[in-house]
């Protein structure tokens, strides 16, 4: 296998920048173990929703006094809004129109009935609670295990929206004993299924001014599914975020998926990158691993998306250790384990922000210290550029920060490593 | 303040006090247990659910073995539904001494346990896991037992017979009149005021919290709170228990239990029972110990590790000090006090030492003795009596898996991991059951791999199902759950387990936008400031729900 760049990962970060790289005009080529954040997120562009727990309202601002070895910093405010921008185009382009300002965050509704801060929506989900004030019903699909209007609604009663919950009863299906938001959203995807369920959901409704039901209303075809639901019921719907999987999330995937065979980048999913061949300090080639096989993908460059620790990019040991798991990349690790994780769960561990330190241009740099043989600060490897969460000074988690890093980062890569180089004989 | 009247008073919900309930209703005694959490918060839940054939006991300790097989044997006959009949392997490693092993055998012919030696690949045929090098094993009666199911039972049986059981009711204090007890105080934590029980006698079976009853009743009685770690594996490894055959030591013990093993464990003298902290160098050696055994489970992934605190009694003629160091060398057996002779206490009885193995045994003692001071002729029918649910037969791992296949109910699971369904947190909140942690015990929701990731909110959505609008902060019972769980996270957290933990993270701080912020857990609604752990001790805190309890307990009316 022989590419001119080789993506490793297909999370957030991943994709945009094999989008992007491959608009610019490289050879691209992707490999990965298998999905990433886009099918576990809440389905939404988080730049920076919350900073020392507080709640941000102006992202675009905020981002600009992070501290310099946050990503933000590295990739540059232009990267970010340059980013933004984008995702926008190639969303509406996908049929997946996204509403907001980078400017300022917005609330989106979670299934548990908490409104958690955002910058850019699917138009689905996009709707603002308190808009046009009147009454909100919370409204359940009957047998749906993954949200729980009694709840959603109590909570949302909590942050002042006037909520009643509600179930809609389903249509006759095949499915009734057995069925995941994926089975409910491909069944809602079928009009004549659309049409039997509308007029319950209408009655279950009530005249509310609002219906807040789960992220599950089609995956097959963009927000088509919402659209006409939402006309056949006569209420705006708006869908809660889901437990994983993300049904936001995959049509995204999906959307990135066909933008990507549309330019021709070739794919290698269930293939987690182990190792690199180097020749000095350049990376010649990417060892993956499948099932039955190893692959050995030769490239003049390497973008690692691989995520953080979360994402399998980086494996914390029990000694205390982080190490980097592709190509060996230098990773500050902890004294001991205990260290990686806060008292409290819903804290702040301080391994969700343990990544890989680099410049900016974002290639990977040696660590700071007195051991390590090289000057603090230089690059260990010149063709090797790190994207999204994999990158050290974020934690994407607790500052809401994972889609705005990927896009600006993968951003300034693509800037980067454009236009293509003549190729090395 | 409300008052009742008894004839016994019972403290403690744990296996010991449980099964004196059952006891005392079986003999027509009108009595009422009390217990300040739920029933098995204490040592009975916090255990590796291993019953005893009594071979660990059988060179050092005869009198507890003999206890552990007779009891083994009665446990089977009358307990089947909660036992996992899996067998057990004392196994011989590479430098393990063969003249213990000699002594172990005799031991256990001695003490009525019946033993078979395998050859290595005799024991491999059985464990296929076994490290190479094991030279050979023994096999013995041991297996799994759930000890909130023969709580629940017990319970069941006794309320079933008009004894009463008044759970998150601690004592708060003892009514003397002159040499006697004329009532026990307790709190009523859910209706937030005291409630009075007026009654003839007390039992003291508050496990290793004995001696703060008995300061409160006005007698001494000097409790050792032996801690032990165990360590959870998110896979079985092993179909039946594996022991080493060696002195007792820590890691020497793998218990398969439901879909998880158990290693087991430390034992070490603490200050106080409420200490259960869990270093990471424990579950270090706990795991590098039991992978002698069982090597694949060095490279496992270790879900979460707990510890509790072994009831020990430190009888009053021994008294002097006892190390500070290994607790193993005390006797496992149990005693029964009877503070009229020892202190001139007309009317309490304690129980003290033991092990959930013999928990009915330790019951049928106490109470023979109750009975007779009462003037009580009925026998003890423990033994003979099955409890409800027993014909149903042993535990078997696959029967859940088996069911809901069966009613092709996939969609049906709240909890993949344990196979819990919608229709049975339904049954269990209809039943009254108000909290997570409830339903965890209940129905071992929120145990596996994922811990709770996905169990927790859809068990919090339904808890909201009925209940009364405004009643509290609809997402503080879930916060307080994951902090809860988290507690035996810390020291367990790397490799797999670390990518779960940030994915749970991603779930619920991420996606469900939850801070705790402000809302409180279960020991800042107590008005209680949060334990920390020793300044440089690298240890975290598992329970804090004990640590709590016990200063309200010891702030309140324990002087009067």
């Amino acid at each position: 296998m022989r590419a001119d760049v080789v993506v490793v990962g297909a999370g957030p970060a991943g994709l945009a920048a094999a989008v992007r790289l491959a608009e610019a005009g490289r050879q691209v080529r992707v490999v990965a173990r298998g999905n990433g954040f886009t099918h576990w997120g809440p389905g939404a562009v988080d730049v920076l929703g919350r900073l020392g727990g507080e709640r941000v309202e102006r992202p675009l601002e905020a981002a600009g006094r992070l501290p310099a070895d946050h990503p933000y910093r590295l990739a540059g405010e232009a990267a970010l809004r340059d980013g933004l921008d984008w995702f926008l185009r190639l969303a509406g382009a996908a049929g997946l129109a996204h509403a907001g300002d980078p400017e300022r965050n917005r609330d989106q509704v979670t299934a548990l009935g908490t409104l958690r801060p955002t910058c850019l929506l699917p138009e689905p989900a996009a709707r603002p609670l308190t808009e046009g004030g009147g009454r909100v019903a919370v409204v359940n699909f009957e047998g749906f295990r993954d949200f729980w209007p009694a709840l959603c609604a109590a909570a949302l009663r909590g942050a002042g929206v006037d909520a009643v919950a509600a179930t809609a009863p389903l249509p006759r299906w095949d499915h009734a004993r057995y069925f995941t938001g994926i089975e409910l959203a491909k069944a809602i995807d079928d009009d004549g299924f659309r049409r039997r369920l509308a007029p319950g959901l209408a009655r279950a409704a009530a005249g509310a001014a609002a219906v807040v039901v789960p992220a599950v209303l089609g995956v097959g075809d963009g927000h088509t599914a919402w659209a006409e639901l939402q006309r056949l019921v006569g209420a705006p719907l708006v869908e809660a975020a889901t437990a994983p999987p993300s049904i936001p999330g995959l049509r995204l995937f999906a959307a990135y998926r066909a933008r990507l065979d549309a330019l021709g980048v070739s794919w290698q999913f269930g293939f987690p990158a182990i190792a690199v061949e180097r020749d000095g300090d350049r990376v010649t080639a990417v060892r993956s691993e499948g099932a039955s096989r190893a692959v050995v993908t030769h490239c003049q460059e390497l973008v690692l998306a691989t995520g953080g620790v979360a994402g399998h990019g980086i494996e914390a040991n029990r000694d205390g250790t982080l190490a980097e798991v592709v190509a060996g990349l230098p990773v500050e690790g902890f004294g001991n384990r205990t260290a990686f994780v806060a008292d409290r769960f819903l804290g702040e561990h301080p391994l969700g922000a343990a990544g890989v330190r680099v410049d900016a241009e974002l290639r990977p740099v040696h660590r700071p210290g007195p051991r390590s043989g090289s000057p603090s600060g230089s690059p260990v490897l010149a063709n090797v550029r790190c994207v999204g969460g994999l990158l050290a000074g974020h934690d994407p988690t607790v500052e809401g920060s994972r889609e705005g890093v990927a896009l600006a980062t993968a951003t300034r890569v693509a800037q980067l490593l454009a236009p293509a180089p003549t190729p090395v004989s | 303040m409300t008052s009742l009247d008894t004839d016994v008073v019972v403290v403690g919900g744990g296996v010991t006090g449980v099964a004196v309930l059952r006891d005392l209703a079986l003999r027509g005694v009108r009595a009422v247990l009390v217990e300040r959490f739920d029933l098995g918060t204490g040592t009975s839940g916090r255990w590796h659910g291993l019953l005893h054939s009594g071979a660990r006991y059988a060179v050092r300790d005869q009198e507890s073995a003999r206890e552990c097989i007779e009891e083994n044997t009665v446990l089977r006959r009358i307990a089947p539904h909660t036992i996992e009949d899996v067998g057990g392997l004392f196994v011989l490693l590479p430098g393990d001494d063969e003249a213990y092993a000699g002594q172990f055998v005799d031991g256990c012919r001695a003490s009525g346990i019946p033993t078979e030696e395998l050859s290595a690949a005799q024991a491999r045929r059985r464990e296929p896991l076994l490290a190479p090098g094991v030279r050979l094993a023994y096999a013995v009666p041991d297996g799994g037992i759930d000890s909130w199911g023969l709580l629940r039972s017990m319970a069941a049986d006794a309320e079933a017979r008009g004894c009463r059981v008044l759970v998150r009711h601690p004592v708060v204090g003892v009514e003397r009149d002159g040499d006697r007890i004329a009532a026990v105080r307790v709190h009523d934590r859910v209706a937030g005021e005291d409630r009075l029980i007026g009654c003839q006698w007390v039992v003291n079976a508050a496990g290793p919290w004995a001696g703060e009853i008995g300061r409160m009743a006005g007698v001494p009685i000097r409790m050792i709170a032996g801690k032990g770690v165990m360590v959870v594996m998110a896979s079985r490894y092993v179909r039946g228990v594996v022991n080493a055959c060696r002195k007792p030591a820590d890691g020497d013990i793998i218990v398969p239990q439901h879909e998880v093993a158990v290693l087991g464990t430390t034992s070490v003298q603490v200050d106080s029972p409420d200490d259960i902290t869990v270093a990471p160098a424990d579950v270090d050696r706990m795991v590098d110990m039991c992978a002698q055994m069982v090597p694949s489970i060095a490279s496992g992934r270790v879900l979460r590790a707990f510890a509790g605190s072994r009831p020990l009694y430190q009888p009053e003629s021994a008294d002097g000090d006892s190390g500070g160091g290994d607790t193993r060398e005390v006797s496992r057996t149990f005693t029964v006090l009877d503070h009229a002779s020892r202190d001139g206490l007309a009317n309490m009885l304690s129980i003290v030492g033991g092990k959930l193995t013999t928990c009915r045994q330790m019951a049928e003692a106490l109470v023979d003795r109750l009975a007779e001071r009462m003037g009580v002729t009925e026998p003890c029918r423990t033994a003979t009596e099955p409890l409800p649910g027993a014909d149903h037969g042993p535990h078997r791992l696959a029967a859940p898996l088996a069911a809901v296949e069966r009613e092709v109910a996939y969609g049906e699971l709240v909890c993949e991991c344990e196979l819990v369904t919608r229709d049975q947190v339904r049954a269990a909140v209809a039943g009254g059951l108000t909290e997570l942690e409830d339903l965890r015990r209940k129905l071992r929701l929120g145990y596996g791999p994922c811990q709770a990731a996905f169990c927790a909110w859809r068990a919090a959505g339904m808890l909201a199902e009925g209940r009364p609008e405004g009643s509290e902060d609809a997402l503080a019972g879930l916060e307080r759950f994951l902090e809860e769980r988290w507690r035996g996270q810390q020291a367990t957290t790397w490799g797999d387990q670390a990518r779960q933990a940030l994915l749970n993270h991603a779930i619920y701080r991420g996606t469900f936008d939850l801070r705790g912020a402000g809302r409180p857990d279960e020991a800042a609604a107590a008005g209680l400031a949060p334990a920390e752990p020793g300044e440089g001790d690298p240890t975290t805190r598992v329970g804090s729900e004990l640590v709590g309890e016990s200063n309200g307990r010891t702030s309140s009316k324990a002087g009067g």
